[in-house]
């Protein structure tokens, strides 16, 4: 009876090591570092595509690459930095830390947490086929109607980008249901929220942007994909549609997912002070809700993005007060992370460094974007390089500079061993000024008039000195990550293992555990009285009292599974049905009514097989699950 | 280690962190001096219409606005960090928060945000105000990768004036511009005069009205990437003064004269074999066509391909010829051939000798 559920190549991957174990495995902490290691994969092609649009456009009238490839290169650098690197960049670091923040074992639902990041991924990797395919999308990671309909992009490329979307946005939204409800359900006896570290705030509060916002972009694709597969009519100019309907749909869910990118970055910053100054985060309520408030008011100015559209007056001037908002409660963080520095004994190694550009810079990208706010204005910028600047100041200067804090924070607690100080330091230095060396010229470049988007400009435009510089400074970038990739290679040969549970001298509870922890997390569930367990020291929930010996084999963890992995390619291979369909009837018909069985078969698998597989050796509870 | 010692290297580590607090100040400046040094022909900063002046001051108002609170956030945040580096001896001070401190930084941001909303708001109510009735309006409509431009009552027999590509105004008069599309999303924007307003398929906008006040030409460019000639798709406003301007209009209402050899040549090839009145059109003859720009006077125009090429004959027996090696249109057929390039049996080929015919007429019309 044991074993008639595990025969064939069907039988439960059990083997705690091999490249299966990672195919199958259902550990946060494994889903984590996939999540990081594509992120940082695609953070490298997206980087490869910045580079080969700012080499076309160092210099006036070039012919670096064609305007067919710089228009798919820039729609696609801004879909994969978007989508495929901020956006998993900040799941790697929930899915590895969050339930070590919170004192859990694993997250609710860590079957569905694998078939997430397997959605991510297959998404990621269907819509890059399309370079293969000689169809990239190339009509803007916005993807605005009737730019996107068959009579304007006959080709396959904004197919590609529509079902590419929908694959990976399933998996993103799947994530949002299961951390609210781990950080909700999951918590250590005595971990309130009050008690959660700032971090795991703002993973809540993405959670819930992510559950309300996605449906939206999910809505929009199916719209479009219906006008491009089926022949309807929600984007047919002429039938009458109304453009702006995509607009409006878009950025209800794109303006808060500018919020979702950020918001990771400011828990990490604001976990990552503390730890460097050596005293609490200032105002840790504030900071707090004050994410929460970004987040609602975030829902409440999407068409701040169409100020030129035409709305009339009333519309603009109530969105660009709804908009200014915004700025009151970013302010106000910006000024508890200054205030947790008042006071401190302040250190500065490479987090901190990071940390510290992460607030300078991510406050320049909040001043432009006060600055857009004034319709009159923004008249000028909107669709210029000056809206260029703002943005990477926000995404690159906020999100990807807060992330990297996150990444030379958390390494050891990720792998065991620290990155190098000195070669972090370097690769901060040059990354600053090369990030700076970019962007900020492009503030001067939208004044000088030059549009977005545009893969050529004339000599007579004046734009080409900036422009060089600018070019330049894309290379800086690039050397800075060149840097980084050294770093993390030879940390992770050289360095030696960490002997400390806390080598940074942190507050929060994943610092109580080994590095990197145990599969279990945490060999018996902490209690936790306090928001800084491990520096009040009435309250350090590890030490004393000493702890028994713990039998690693009693804590019984979710065993690993094949069905997350096959169901979501199943569902990708649905749409790469859907895909060769429009091309050829037939084999598209047979793929899909072949992946659609297929998900329905694992679907079932999926459901009725217990999370805990019953091991051998271990009587009781085997018995009990065949009962 | 004297007193002197330890003040020496503070004030080191003050220099160091003052000369990387400089790095942005200093390329900042070098930018500005970059604006104002040369002659930008898209330079927000330069403004030569009424509206596009007082953008520029609230602009500027912003920017200094802007520059105020980030330099105080960027000298506060470097003073903190030289002043509470870690020191041996000095512990942190376990400070949780200042109720009263927050409540007052809440505030000063709202305060420094109604400071900038109220000049937002007049703003807008400003641009939405309708145009007075002895504005001079013009309809505007966007194509994939050109610009239709329609004077209305001011043309032939009390009709519409048409052109494409270049707008002409007169000097010190209100321009009322309506925009619509006659296929995706285009923008029209010309830094100098006026902020863009997207042209948009089923709607027709306003571009918010403006009075330029210098005469001169000044470059306009699509804002909304519309695929992929985006780049290509530039226009230019002339502005004339009140005579030049009655003078253009008058000989673009007036037929072309007759012309002879090469040019005659060209004018048969044109309604004929050619099929050019297919697509185009030339006030006063039977040349009707909508799908392309109009080319009435063209030989006047400063530009080809949108605002992006010089007219000479030589560029423009290349746009005819194969405009495909200008500009990147894809091979559809909503878009006007490369006829050069079309092989041999097809009806609509063109040779370079005929090409030439055509170059010859379409330069003929001249506004004289």
């Amino acid at each position: 009876m044991a074993t008639t559920a595990r025969v064939g190549i069907l039988q439960r991957p059990l083997a705690p090591t091999g490249v299966w174990s990672w195919i199958t495995t259902v550990d946060h902490k494994r889903i984590g570092i996939l999540y990081g290691v594509t992120a940082l994969i695609m953070f490298l092609i997206g980087g490869l595509e910045a580079l080969a649009i700012r080499a076309q456009l160092a210099t006036s009238d070039a012919n670096v690459i064609s305007a067919e490839t710089f228009n798919a290169l820039f729609t696609m650098h801004g879909t994969t930095m978007v989508f495929m690197v901020v956006m998993p960049a900040g799941a790697a670091f929930f899915n590895f830390l969050i339930p070590l923040m919170i004192g859990a074992r694993d997250v609710a639902f860590p079957r569905l947490n694998a078939f997430s990041y397997w959605l991510f991924l297959f998404g990621t990797v269907l819509m890059n086929v399309s370079f293969l395919a000689g169809a990239a999308p190339d009509s803007g990671w916005f993807g605005y109607a009737p730019l996107t309909a068959n009579t304007f992009t006959p080709s396959a490329s904004v197919d590609y980008w529509v079902l590419g979307l929908q694959v990976l946005g399933l998996g993103t939204l799947i994530a949002g249901f299961n951390f609210v409800v781990t950080i909700l359900n999951l918590r250590a006896p005595g971990m309130t929220l009050m008690r959660m570290p700032v971090f795991v705030w703002m993973t809540l509060i993405i959670s819930f942007l992510i559950i309300f916002a996605f449906p939206v972009l999910t809505i929009a694709l199916t719209l479009l994909m219906f006008d491009r597969f089926f022949g309807t009519n929600f984007f047919a100019m002429a039938a009458g549609a109304d453009p702006l309907l995509w607009q409006h749909f878009f950025w209800i869910f794109g303006h808060p997912e500018v919020y979702i990118l950020i918001l990771p970055a400011m828990g990490i910053v604001s976990d990552v002070l503390p730890t460097f100054a050596r005293k609490p985060l200032f105002g840790y309520a504030t900071v707090v809700f004050a994410g929460a408030a970004i987040a609602f008011l975030g829902f409440g100015v999407w068409a701040h993005h169409m100020f030129t559209v035409g709305l009339g007056a009333w519309a603009t001037g109530a969105f660009a007060v709804a908009t200014m908002t915004i700025a009151v409660p970013t302010g106000v963080k910006i000024f508890n992370w200054m205030a947790t520095l008042y006071g401190g004994s302040l250190r500065f190694q490479t987090p901190m460094l990071f940390a510290l550009g992460f607030i300078l810079m991510f406050m320049l990208g909040g001043l432009s974007g006060v600055m857009h706010a004034s319709v009159p204005v923004d008249t000028q910028q909107q669709d210029s390089y000056f809206v260029v600047a703002h943005f990477h100041y926000v995404l690159f200067g906020g999100s990807v500079f807060g992330l990297m804090a996150g990444i030379y924070y958390w390494f050891p607690k990720f792998t065991g061993r620290m990155l190098r100080e000195g070669i972090g330091k370097v690769h901060f230095w040059i990354m600053l000024i090369g990030f700076n060396l970019t962007f900020m010229p492009m503030h001067v470049l939208g004044v000088l008039g030059m549009p977005r988007r545009i893969y050529t400009y004339s000599a007579d435009q004046g734009w080409d000195l900036l422009n060089g510089i600018v070019s330049a400074g894309a290379f800086i970038i690039a050397i800075s990550l060149l840097v980084f990739l050294y770093n993390v290679w030879t940390s992770l040969r050289n360095n030696p293992r960490v002997t400390t549970t806390n080598p940074w001298g942190a507050s929060t509870l994943e610092w109580s555990i080994p590095n990197p922890p145990p599969v279990y997390n945490f060999a018996v569930v902490p209690t936790v009285r306090s928001l800084h367990p491990l520096w009040d020291e009435d309250a350090n929930p590890i030490d004393p009292p000493a702890l028994p010996p713990v039998d690693a084999r009693a804590i019984h963890m979710p065993s690993p599974s094949y069905w997350p992995v096959v169901l979501a390619g199943a569902i990708t291979l649905l749409a790469a049905g859907l895909l060769i369909w429009k091309q050829a009837s037939l084999p598209g018909l047979v793929i899909m009514m072949a992946s659609g069985v297929l998900m329905l078969y694992s679907l079932f698998r999926f459901a009725v097989e217990p999370a805990t597989e019953p091991v051998h050796g271990h009587g009781a509870h085997g018995a009990a699950a065949h009962h | 280690m004297t007193s002197a010692d330890v003040k020496g290297r503070v004030n080191m580590a003050r220099t160091r962190g003052l000369l990387r607090t400089l790095f942005i100040p200093a390329l900042l400046l070098a930018m500005l001096v970059a604006i104002a040094s040369c002659t930008v022909p898209q330079n927000n900063f330069a403004p030569a219409s009424d509206r596009a002046q007082s953008v520029m001051s609230l602009y500027i108002f912003l920017i200094v606005a802007a520059s105020i609170v980030g330099g105080g956030v960027l000298f506060g945040t470097l003073y903190l960090i030289v002043r509470y580096r870690a020191r041996p001896g000095v512990q942190a001070r376990q400070i949780h928060g200042n109720n009263l401190l927050e409540i007052g930084w809440t505030l000063v941001p709202i305060f420094v945000l109604v400071i900038i909303a109220i000049p937002t708001i007049i703003g807008i109510a400003g641009a939405a105000r309708p145009p007075r009735d002895e504005a001079l309006h013009i309809r505007v409509v966007g194509h994939q990768w050109w610009w239709e431009v329609e004077y209305e009552d001011i043309g032939p027999n009390g009709g519409a004036l048409r052109t494409a590509n270049e707008i002409f105004v007169p000097v010190g008069r209100e321009i009322a511009i309506t925009l619509e599309s006659n296929d995706v999303i285009h923008s029209f924007w010309v830094p100098k005069l006026v902020g863009k307003t997207d042209a948009i398929p089923n709607r027709v906008n306003r571009l918010e009205s403006f009075t330029p006040f210098e005469i001169g030409t000044f470059y306009g460019q699509c804002a909304e990437f519309c695929g992929a000639a985006h780049a290509l798709m530039r226009f230019r406003v002339h502005v004339l003064s009140q005579g030049d301007f009655n003078r253009w209009v008058q000989a673009l209402q007036t037929p072309p004269a007759p012309v002879g050899g090469l040019a005659e040549e060209g004018r048969q090839l044109f309604f004929g074999a050619a099929g050019c009145i297919a697509c185009h059109a030339i006030a006063g003859t039977i040349a009707q066509g909508q799908l392309g720009p109009d080319l009435t006077r063209f030989g006047s125009r400063d530009t080809l391909g949108a605002g992006v090429f010089e007219n000479t004959p030589e560029n423009l027996h290349q746009w005819i010829y194969d405009l495909r090696s200008m500009k990147p249109i894809p091979d559809e057929p909503r878009f006007m051939p490369s006829f050069g390039t079309l092989p041999a049996d097809d009806p609509r080929h063109l040779t370079n000798e005929q090409v030439d015919a055509l170059v010859a007429y379409l330069e003929s019309m001249r506004v004289e």
